[in-house]
């Protein structure tokens, strides 16, 4: 925002400053809406200053024509049309490529690893942070800009008036314009998060009342839960009260500071205090500073808007530049897919404690294994190294022979594919989540495929077949046929190595058997690494091992 | 459609005037702001009139009056400002205290029609969002016919031919909005679920960029995209080119007012007009602003008027408030009194259409003894289980508990003589202290202790970074399916409720940690009337009375204990 503001918080003044390099395609676009929002103030001016100094001409006897007045008046009408037109247009295509832009950026970073470990709020938060971003050009860049503008040019209409009256009204104009928002936007930077902390408290209270509701009944509790959720809300209450007195009396600030601007400009005028000024040059100016002085007075409430913007500016870029964990390699892929994991030491973050410990195991090609240790061992954190979502800290993983660390990472995927109960599944129509954009596939492959996964049957019973919209998760199948739909993607994919990261998990007992009978029989000549806390006896396997604690304790077949 | 339209505008009419009393106050403030409005365009234009008549000695005392005026009337917004946020404050307390007795009343029932978040989201930012309706579009609504046509009324007043001119442009306003406005409502209504739908789809495939990293699609994705991001900018600036056509047409009639009353009034001025005509001429100038400003502050609120619609629709998905049950005398809790449990003639069904998922189900369990249920899944036993609960009520048929008739208990009678341990335990955001003595939140430390034993919590506690005061939940230290469950099983020891009802409780532990939550189980049971649901073949070691259900009904049962 300005110059000060920006050494105060190092931080986020290089997000926010970031995200405008980011836009550098269209600054064209940016500066013209810039260009038209100030024509359209300017036009604003002549008209109520025309107004003033045609009254003012009549009424001491001077003919004036009315050419301009009507000219002003309807150039103000078009160009803020066009101004609010072109201004959202061009905020738009920068948003689009704000999206894009961030998309790829998640795509490449930690944030397969974020996707990975389902932090689905975190995402969902982000998504709407780029929103945010709107406020940043349409409600504070350009109505600054506007005002850095018309400051000159109203001050030379304000100086006719007398120099000094004219001088006074510029500086209270500059600081309505300037100071007052900047005052705004310290204060909001600091009581921002206030508000932000308290309302995901209430969030997080309400989703254990929703989650909970079932315990709560139970155990006659759902006034603990209830008056835990009314506790949050009042303290949110309470921080918003807070910020709406503060914006209440900023904004009251700034009507008295514009008042005190009209009032110096009419004591000029009547010759009240400073030298009384030539009538007619006198009433225009009075008229300008009325407009424009108004104008400007909502910028303080934009002030209080740039906490909220900055905040949404510095977590977008502190996912978007959390830099990828894993390289990109060159190496030509090799001809055999036997995996060989030596002496693997991994963990998440350098705080926690490592879920694998020199960790050594041999896939075979072809070879069908099972790896089994109880809940929350880390186990899934092996198709991570796999897939090369996440790199070991110690040891190797070698896929033919050659280090899947000096493999490119998309060549890697397109030999291993995985299938786990986070395989997501989105809200669009059967065929689009089988193809996942790519076009080279035929439909009698994609029949084949959901044959393969048992659900071939099931699809030709709906009455929109392939093209059955299948809802938000999958929400509009159950959790089996879901499950098939996955799993027929994955086999679309012709991979030689098949990771099922507890592919059955949350699906009822009998389910889970007929899926998992299913899985035996679609890996034939693939090698298939099952990844379970526990076997329920209709698996065919090789092999199976049994991982504690970081350690592989036994293993069998 | 049309039916769900009805219902939301009568419950955004409800809305409207249970805030009645606290928008009535904003509306008043800002009529009072009006009416200063009026006094500031009185002063202004007496200090201009008096100057250009070249009578300066009646400028100093206009001048005061407008600096006194315009300092009452910052004053007055000031107030308004924070009395339109504290009516919204009030009226989000209410309606959030109105979802959650809905969300309650209607219980874990809910959990079977809409997903946690979806309700969480109802209770949180549903709520949340209608803070821009109440504090800004329910006043603004009630004041701007009346504030604008006051300041016509008083231009009129003042100067007969510039009011009728006002007059007219003002009366120009409605008429735009009802050529444009019903083009809009169509458009834009087509237009807001295609906006939806691509918003939601990036949502959807921020979610899922796991899958689509790792099935190598990242660039194909990005390309499908970045498509869908260009013609949601062009959706939404079709939507926005209407509204912007819409307040251009205030533009337009502000603008004409304007124009036309300083042309006609600069005709009839000379330099011999007496002060009085040109302070009316200019009163009406300095006016037309003013006379436009609430229905642009309408226009700018018009937005939080589509949240309340939006909200009424989320409402609409709630059931509403039961009555409370008759209540009768209450039966003793402790474990020492068991209870008995019958079921006679039970019949249940989630939806008319799908059909009944329990069939005249009987069973009678005596005091102190275990009822194994089996079946495969979709059998019907967590309904039933749900049944005994009390969290439906079965559509015929009665269950007794101790001889007493389900139907005649309220939720928390129920709910006293029960303790429930289901597949996997909710955990709250707090520490696993707080997490057990949700059960009773009145028991003593001794009483604690036991439960955790009883429970063989005191084996893992020692390992966790605060043990007991450990923060678990959302954001807190994860802990393992074998305990969490453990947290469920010290609940149910420290509630000590005569019975047990068991669904699956190991369902998703790895054997061995299964072993050790049985044996824990099998602790718990003793003296108390259990209904276990199970499908494992560990679980076979508890003895009891079988009930077998196959598509909801009871295809064996076994009196005797095997």
């Amino acid at each position: 925002m300005s110059a000060s503001l920006q050494s105060e918080h190092p931080k986020n003044g290089t997000a926010l400053s970031r995200i405008i390099q980011i836009w550098k395609p269209h600054y064209g676009r940016l500066i013209t809406g810039g260009i038209i929002a100030e024509l359209a103030v300017c036009s604003g001016l002549l008209l109520m200053g025309q107004a003033g100094s045609r009254i003012a001409a009549a009424a001491v006897g001077v003919a004036a024509g009315s050419a301009l007045l009507q000219i002003a008046g309807s150039s103000q009408i078009v160009l803020r049309y066009l101004e609010r037109l072109y201004t959202h247009d061009a905020m738009f295509r920068a948003l689009s490529d704000l999206r894009v832009w961030f998309y790829r950026r998640l795509a490449q970073g930690a944030a397969a690893g974020l996707g990975f470990q389902r932090s689905g709020d975190l995402l969902s938060r982000l998504v709407s942070d780029v929103q945010t971003l709107d406020s940043l050009y349409l409600r504070i860049l350009i109505p600054l800009a506007a005002a850095v503008l018309t400051l000159p040019v109203a001050t030379i209409v304000w100086l006719k008036a007398g120099t000094l009256p004219g001088l006074i009204t510029g500086a209270l104009f500059a600081i309505l314009a300037f100071a007052l928002p900047m005052m705004a936007a310290r204060l909001s930077r600091k009581f921002g998060p206030d508000i932000l902390h308290a309302e995901s408290d209430l969030r997080v209270a309400a989703l254990d009342l929703a989650s909970g509701l079932r315990e709560a009944r139970a155990f006659g509790a759902e006034d603990v839960l209830a008056n835990v959720v009314t506790q949050r809300q009042d303290v949110l209450f309470a921080a918003q009260r807070r910020q709406s007195l503060r914006m209440a009396l900023t904004n009251g600030l700034a009507g008295l500071i514009a008042k005190a601007g009209v009032a110096v400009m009419l004591c000029a005028v009547a010759g009240v205090i400073f030298h009384q000024s030539a009538p007619v040059a006198g009433i225009a100016a009075l008229f300008v500073a009325i407009t424009a002085l108004d104008a400007v007075t909502g910028l303080s409430r934009a002030g209080l808007l740039y906490g909220q913007v900055s905040h949404a500016a510095d977590r977008i870029m502190d996912v978007a530049e959390r830099g990828s964990q894993v390289q990109e390699g060159t190496s030509p892929l090799p001809a055999r897919h036997d995996i060989r994991i030596e002496n693997v030491t991994f963990r998440w973050t350098p705080e926690r404690a490592p879920v694998f410990q020199d960790l050594t195991l041999t896939l075979r090609e072809g070879e069908r294994a099972a790896l089994i240790g109880p809940s929350g061992a880390g186990k899934s954190s092996l198709a991570a190294l796999l897939l090369k979502v996440a790199a070991p800290e110690k040891g190797e993983i070698l896929l033919g022979g050659t280090n899947i660390a000096a493999l490119q990472n998309d060549a890697l995927r397109s030999r291993v594919a995985w299938l786990s109960q986070s395989s997501h599944l989105f809200d669009d129509t059967i065929r689009d989540n089988l193809l996942l954009g790519r076009t080279n596939i035929s439909e009698d492959a994609l029949w084949a495929a959901l044959e393969q996964a048992k659900i071939a049957d099931t699809v030709r019973t709906l009455p929109d077949g392939l093209d059955t919209w299948i809802g938000e998760s999958g929400s509009k199948l159950s959790g089996g046929q879901g499950r098939r739909i996955a799993l027929a993607r994955v086999l679309l994919s012709d991979a030689p190595v098949l990771i099922l990261d507890e592919p059955a998990t949350g699906l009822d007992a009998d389910t889970e058997k007929a899926f998992l009978e299913t899985l035996n029989n679609v890996g034939e000549g693939r090698s298939v690494l099952l990844i379970a806390h526990r076997l329920t006896g209709v698996e065919r396997l090789d092999r199976i091992w049994r991982f504690e604690n970081g350690h592989v304790v036994s293993s069998a077949g | 459609m049309k039916a769900d339209k009805t219902i939301a505008k009568a419950w955004i009419k409800a809305q409207g005037r249970a805030s009645r009393s606290s928008t009535s106050f904003v509306v008043i403030l800002g009529l009072l702001s009006t009416l200063l409005g009026l006094m500031q365009a009185w002063a202004l234009a007496r200090t201009l009139a008096s100057i250009l008549t070249s009578h300066p000695g009646n400028a100093p005392p206009a001048i005061g009056l407008f600096l006194i005026v315009s300092v009452a009337r910052t004053g007055l917004s000031v107030i308004q400002d924070v009395m339109a946020s504290t009516s919204s404050l009030i009226a989000r307390r209410r309606l959030r205290s109105d979802i959650l007795a809905r969300i309650i009343g209607e219980g874990p029932a809910l959990l079977r029609r809409q997903h946690s978040s979806v309700i969480a989201s109802t209770l949180v930012d549903r709520v949340e969002a209608l803070d821009g309706y109440f504090a800004r579009w329910l006043p603004a609504s009630a004041l701007w016919l009346v504030s604008q046509w006051i300041v016509v009324a008083a231009v009129f007043w003042q100067n007969h031919k510039a009011g009728i001119i006002l007059a007219i442009c003002c009366a120009t306003l409605p008429v735009f909005q009802a050529v444009f406005g019903i083009a809009t409502a169509v458009a834009s209504r087509r237009q807001f679920l295609a906006m939806t739908r691509l918003q939601t789809r990036f949502l959807d495939r921020v979610k899922g960029i796991a899958t689509i990293v790792l099935s190598g699609g990242t660039e194909r994705e990005t390309q499908a995209l970045a498509k869908s991001a260009d013609d949601l900018r062009i959706r939404t600036m079709k939507v926005l080119r209407i509204a912007f056509i819409a307040s251009a047409t205030t533009d337009v009639a502000m603008v004409a007012a304007l124009v036309l009353i300083v042309i006609t009034q600069s005709h009839s001025l000379t330099n011999s007009t007496p002060e009085l005509t040109l302070t009316r001429a200019l009163y009406a100038i300095l006016l037309v602003p003013e006379a436009f400003a609430s229905f642009r502050a309408l226009s700018a609120a018009y937005q939080d008027r589509a949240h309340a619609t939006a909200a009424a629709e989320a409402m609409h998905a709630l059931e509403p408030i039961p009555n409370e049950r008759a209540v009768m005398g209450a039966i003793a809790t402790d474990a020492a009194h068991s209870l008995s449990i019958t079921a006679k003639d039970l019949s249940f069904a989630w939806n008319q259409e799908r059909g009944p998922v329990i069939h005249n189900v009987s069973f009678t369990l005596p005091a102190g003894e275990t009822l194994i249920l089996e079946g495969p899944s979709g059998s019907g036993k967590s309904t039933l289980l749900e049944l005994l609960l009390g969290f439906v009520a079965p559509s015929e048929g009665r269950i007794f508990l101790g001889g007493q008739d389900m139907a005649n208990m309220t939720p928390r009678q129920i709910s006293s003589q029960i303790s429930w341990i289901g597949q996997k335990p909710v955990l709250f955001a707090g520490t696993i202290r707080e997490n057990i003595l949700f059960a009773k939140p009145d028991a003593s430390e001794p009483e604690l202790d036991a439960a955790i034993s009883a429970a063989a919590m005191d084996r893992y506690l020692p390992l966790l970074p605060a043990g007991l005061e450990t923060r678990i939940g959302e954001g807190g230290f994860g802990l393992s399916g074998g305990q969490a469950q453990r947290i469920a099983i010290a609940r149910a020891f420290l509630k000590n409720a005569p019975i047990l009802l068991l669904d699956e409780p190991t369902s998703h532990l790895d054997p061995a940690t299964e072993a050790e939550i049985l044996d824990s189980l099998h602790r718990l049971t003793q003296g108390r009337t259990v209904v276990l649901c199970t499908h494992s073949a560990q679980a076979r070691q508890f003895h009891g009375r079988h009930l077998v259900l196959n598509r909801g009904r009871a295809i064996s049962y076994t009196e005797e204990a095997a």
